[in-house]
């Protein structure tokens, strides 16, 4: 027998991605430039967004060397007019691989600032090139940073630093990488295009490489309402996610008053005369192994507040507050609130955490949870099968898994709070789309919020049909989280329901001039590969975007059928002119009249008149 | 005395043309009123409709007391105000208009001919089978015959026998022509089919289905020996030579049978001789229901040890079709088609042959004369 011993090297997480960056996009020269670009726009736009900022974006992409074949050595800088970062931040949110303020719950365009990270990444194992990065944060003074990172440590390189004045506000962000523009010339382009349908409020322009300049301004001037960050939906909920926040609650504060007192001087073996504080913590210290649960809170309350029983009795506690290890509490000689800090390290800090029995349930649900109201806590309650004032510190493992079972399959929850979503808004949609396509019909509409496993989302969609439309449609626009995804549309849950439909029955037929726009909103949405490119298909996402489909192809059906009868009358007309000229001409030969009739009323009435029921060959006769 | 003989025969002619004249002054006369009508409509700011009797099959039925098919009393409406009917409307007006100038000016056409006249007046049509389609349309609106309106299918047939005719065609009015003259017959188109009969020595018709067997007939002098007048079908007889079979029938007086191969097919080439067909259902006068079918009949295949092949799917199916059809519910044709069913099998005009060139003519043809006489 021999015996292998195996060598575990703890792996940063840089050299993680460096080695798998064909999962974030990186897999060749020509994906590489547009995710690249990809990652620093949408960066830009969400920077803006968040503080509220009309968002000017400016694209650059040169080739440090024109006359070389593709693939070469490109720069390319993304200049926004955000709020910029801050000087202390630039080095570790541009040198470090998951490093971002994009945590908790709400709608963004990326994650983690992990794309961008991994272009500069990219770009510097391609080129062996920093990044420059040029922030303002007051449009004052310039921070420019040149930055490499250490893939192995997982740590910025500052290769430069220098400042400037400035007057604007605004962040600029530069790496040179290796990439094909001729082959991915199309989908960035495209993908410029496509980002200022959705975010209209937006001024985009593109310098490309060949010297032509792409420019999309802005056409609408106020921007959608910013998303907030709120408190999770008892649909989206895990027993692991249930689990945190019984750690992070706070815990039910004990009443102290003289029979709580009495309790604790007894089972410490005090007689009644006056101990000092140090003395009770003395005699605790030595006890404590046979102290029940209520008098070790109260001794580890004492430690903190390092008072003896007489102050004790003066005081009220208020408030425990775990997560920022503050104790409140009243004092009634004073007649006021004070607190203290709880050293985390302390054993009787510990003890606070783990002896509290937390909330009771429906504490927990209505302040945890979004929009679960009193009643509606007390009717899960007796749903789940769990009195409404069990302690959530008391539950059991098997108790949390059925607890967390009844919140995804409980019913009478309201939606998911969609105030944490950031959708276009109908009115914006469908003036992008009249601007972009100049159709002779378009409809949008906004679905009410939905949840698939507890995270909200929203479906905007908008149809639109003829004018400058393409012919060969529906050709189909898909957005999410207001970044247009133009790969792998083939295995997309928005194509599948797209191709499900049946468009004669909307009178949409041939090869028509027809475009869908389709926008899906969330707080996670289900992408399929990490490259998010195509969304899965989700049962609940997949109805609500059959709804709107459905919604907007009647829409497009009345239109349609109103274009038809327009058509048939106008073709109707077109006959009547061809043929009751020549019927005019047979029957007067045929009458041996000289003179033709007068056929020209009907015909000029039945061009004004163009609405006219189509008389049916009718059988006459006696069956 | 001479004189008087030209005379009386220039009377003769004079009648007979007239009888032509009158013919063509009617056809005028009712395409010139249905004209008139849709002027008059134009005129009034109206949009022009007249009414066509329906040919769905479910108008169709078959009337006893003329022993042919013919149509319902169901008509549809044909509406100019209809753009789905605009284009046929059209289409018939210019075919009673055009049919108007033949009939003028005494010219014939054929349906060919139709399909190409249409494109000089921007009239299209898809293919010949459309304005074919709408030449029916003019016989159904009109009750004619597309002949009356001198216009004629491609297909002929052809006569020969002592059969002496007078033309009323423009250029031979008053000529006259006997048909024994020309061995191969003459065949039968405009001319023949509007043309006077004058005098025949004939006793009998004999229709046969098969311009080689029509040949051999008059090769072996039927048209002397039996006194008959031999008319070849080639297949389904055209409605022209179902005409002449008629007149022949009506106004000199002479019996016809038909002689056809012994198979589903052939029956039906003699019953529609007989009693019309669905597809002419609106038109009168091309039947002659006393037409008898004389052979070759099943049974005459085991009777006459026919050479016989076997029937196709198509046969066999032909035969519970023609099983339905009310004129095969007795006699002979019910008969017989029960016998094919249960032979399975067919035999041509020439299995006769098998027992010598002439054995039709000498032997087989006097029998089934002389059988005739009594069915």
């Amino acid at each position: 027998m021999s015996s292998i011993k195996e060598q575990f090297n703890q792996i940063s997480p840089s050299e993680f991605f460096y080695s798998n960056r064909d999962l974030a996009g990186f897999s060749n020269p020509t994906r590489s430039l547009y995710t690249a670009v990809r990652e620093f726009v949408e960066n830009a736009l969400d920077a803006c967004d968040q503080k509220g900022i009309l968002p000017d974006v400016h694209l650059i992409i040169k080739a440090v060397d024109p006359d070389k074949p593709d693939p070469k050595p490109y720069i390319l800088t993304v200049k926004d007019n955000g709020p910029g970062i801050d000087a202390d931040h630039i080095p570790l949110a541009f040198g470090t691989v998951l490093y971002g303020s994009k945590f908790g719950l709400k709608q963004a365009r990326g994650m983690f600032g992990l794309g961008a990270t991994m272009a500069i990444l990219y770009g510097q194992i391609t080129t062996n090139q920093p990044v420059t990065v040029k922030s303002s944060v007051d449009g004052v003074t310039q921070d420019v940073f040149e930055l490499l990172l250490d893939i192995q440590k997982n740590k910025p390189v500052i290769v430069q630093h220098t400042t400037k004045e400035v007057s604007k506000k605004g962040l600029s962000v530069s790496i040179c990488l290796e990439g094909d523009y001729s082959k991915a010339g199309n989908k960035i382009r495209d993908y410029v295009y496509e980002t200022s349908l959705i975010t209209p409020y937006a001024s985009i322009t593109f310098d490309d490489p060949k010297g032509e300049k792409f420019s999309h301004p802005r056409f609408v001037k106020e921007i959608p309402p910013p998303p907030t960050i709120i408190r999770p939906h008892p649909h989206g909920i895990d027993v692991e996610r249930i689990r945190r926040m019984i750690v992070e609650s706070q815990f039910e504060i004990p009443t102290i008053d003289d029979a709580m007192i009495e309790k604790v001087r007894k089972d410490l073996g005090l007689s009644v005369k006056s101990f000092t504080f140090a003395a009770i913590m003395e005699k605790a210290k030595k006890k404590w192994k046979t102290l029940p649960r209520q008098v070790r809170v109260v001794i580890s309350l004492m430690s903190f507040l390092k008072m003896d029983f007489e102050k004790l009795n003066k005081i009220k506690i208020e408030d425990i507050d775990m997560p920022n290890k503050k104790l409140y509490y009243w004092d009634f000689g004073d007649s006021q609130s004070k607190s203290v800090d709880m050293d985390p390290e302390s054993q009787y800090y510990k003890q606070l955490t783990n002896t509290v029995q937390g909330e009771p349930l429906t504490t927990f649900l209505t302040k945890r949870f979004q929009r679960i109201g009193p009643t509606t806590a007390v009717k899960f309650a007796e749903y789940a099968g769990f009195k409404p004032e069990k302690r959530m510190g008391t539950l059991s493992n098997q108790e949390l898994v059925d607890l967390s079972d009844a919140l995804q399959k409980f019913e009478d929850f309201m939606a998911p709070d969609s105030t944490c979503l950031a959708p276009l808004g109908a009115e914006p949609l469908e003036k992008g789309i009249k601007k972009f396509f100049n159709p002779d019909f378009a409809a949008v509409v906004q679905r009410p919020a939905s949840a698939y496993s507890g995270f909200p989302f929203i479906i905007e969609m908008g149809i639109a049909y003829g004018g400058d439309i393409k012919t060969g449609g529906p050709h189909v626009y898909r957005y999410a989280n207001r970044i247009p995804l133009l790969y792998d549309e083939g295995s997309d849950v928005v194509l599948k329901v797209v191709n499900e439909t049946d468009w004669g029955r909307y009178k949409v037929k041939g090869e028509p001039p027809f475009i869908i726009v389709s926008h899906i909103c969330s707080t996670r949405i289900p992408y399929k590969t990490a490259g998010k490119e195509n969304v899965a298909d989700r049962p609940e996402i997949e109805r609500e975007l059959k709804l709107a489909l459905q919604l907007l192809s009647r829409k497009l059906a009345a239109y349609m059928s109103k274009r038809g009868q327009a058509d048939m009358a106008k073709k109707r007309a077109n006959l009547y002119a061809k043929y009751i000229p020549l019927i005019a001409e047979f029957c007067t030969e045929l009458a041996g009249k000289k003179k033709e009739p007068n056929y020209k009323k009907i015909i000029n009435e039945n061009v004004i008149e163009s609405k006219q029921t189509v008389e049916e060959e009718n059988e006459i006769g006696d069956n | 005395m001479k004189l008087a003989t030209t005379k009386k025969e220039q009377a003769k002619i004079d009648a007979r043309s007239n009888k032509a004249d009158v013919k063509q002054k009617n056809i005028l006369e009712m395409l010139k009123s249905h004209g008139a009508k849709i002027y008059d409509d134009l005129d009034n700011g109206q949009f022009p409709k007249f009414s066509i009797p329906s040919r769905s099959v479910n108008n169709i039925v078959y009337d006893k007391k003329l022993r042919q098919y013919i149509l319902g009393s169901n008509a549809a409406v044909r509406s100019s105000r209809n753009s789905a009917q605009l284009r046929s409307f059209t289409q018939l007006m210019w075919l009673a208009f055009f049919a108007n100038r033949l009939t003028k000016e005494r010219k014939s056409s054929t349906l060919r001919d139709i399909y190409y006249s249409s494109q000089a007046f921007a009239i299209e049509f898809e293919d010949q089978s459309e304005s074919d389609n709408i030449i029916v349309d003019l016989e159904a609106v009109t009750s004619k015959p597309r002949e009356d309106f001198h216009i004629f299918p491609e297909e002929r047939s052809s006569i020969f026998g002592d059969l002496t005719i007078e033309y009323t065609i423009p250029g031979y009015e008053g000529k006259k022509m006997n048909l024994s003259n020309h061995p191969d017959g003459y065949s039968i188109g405009p001319s023949l089919t509007t043309a006077e009969l004058v005098d025949t020595s004939a006793e009998i018709v004999i229709a046969i289905e098969k311009g080689g067997l029509f040949t051999r007939f008059v090769e072996e002098q039927v048209d002397k020996k039996f006194k008959s007048i031999i008319i070849n079908t080639g297949g389904q007889a055209p409605r022209s030579t179902r005409t002449l079979l008629k007149r022949l029938h009506e106004e000199m007086n002479l019996p016809v049978i038909v002689l056809t191969d012994g198979d589903v097919y052939g029956e039906h080439i003699a019953m529609v001789i007989k009693s019309g067909s669905a597809n002419a259902a609106h038109l009168r006068d091309l039947t002659v229901p006393d037409a008898k079918w004389v052979g070759v009949w099943a049974t005459d295949i085991e009777k006459y040890k026919l050479p016989t092949i076997p029937m196709t799917e198509s046969d066999i199916k032909r035969c519970y079709d023609l099983q339905k059809d009310p004129r095969y519910q007795d006699g002979v044709w019910k008969k017989e088609l029960d016998v094919f069913l249960r032979l399975k099998r067919k035999a041509e005009l020439e299995a006769f042959s098998k027992y010598g060139l002439t054995n039709i003519t000498d032997k087989y043809l006097p029998q089934k004369l002389e059988l005739a006489k009594s069915l």
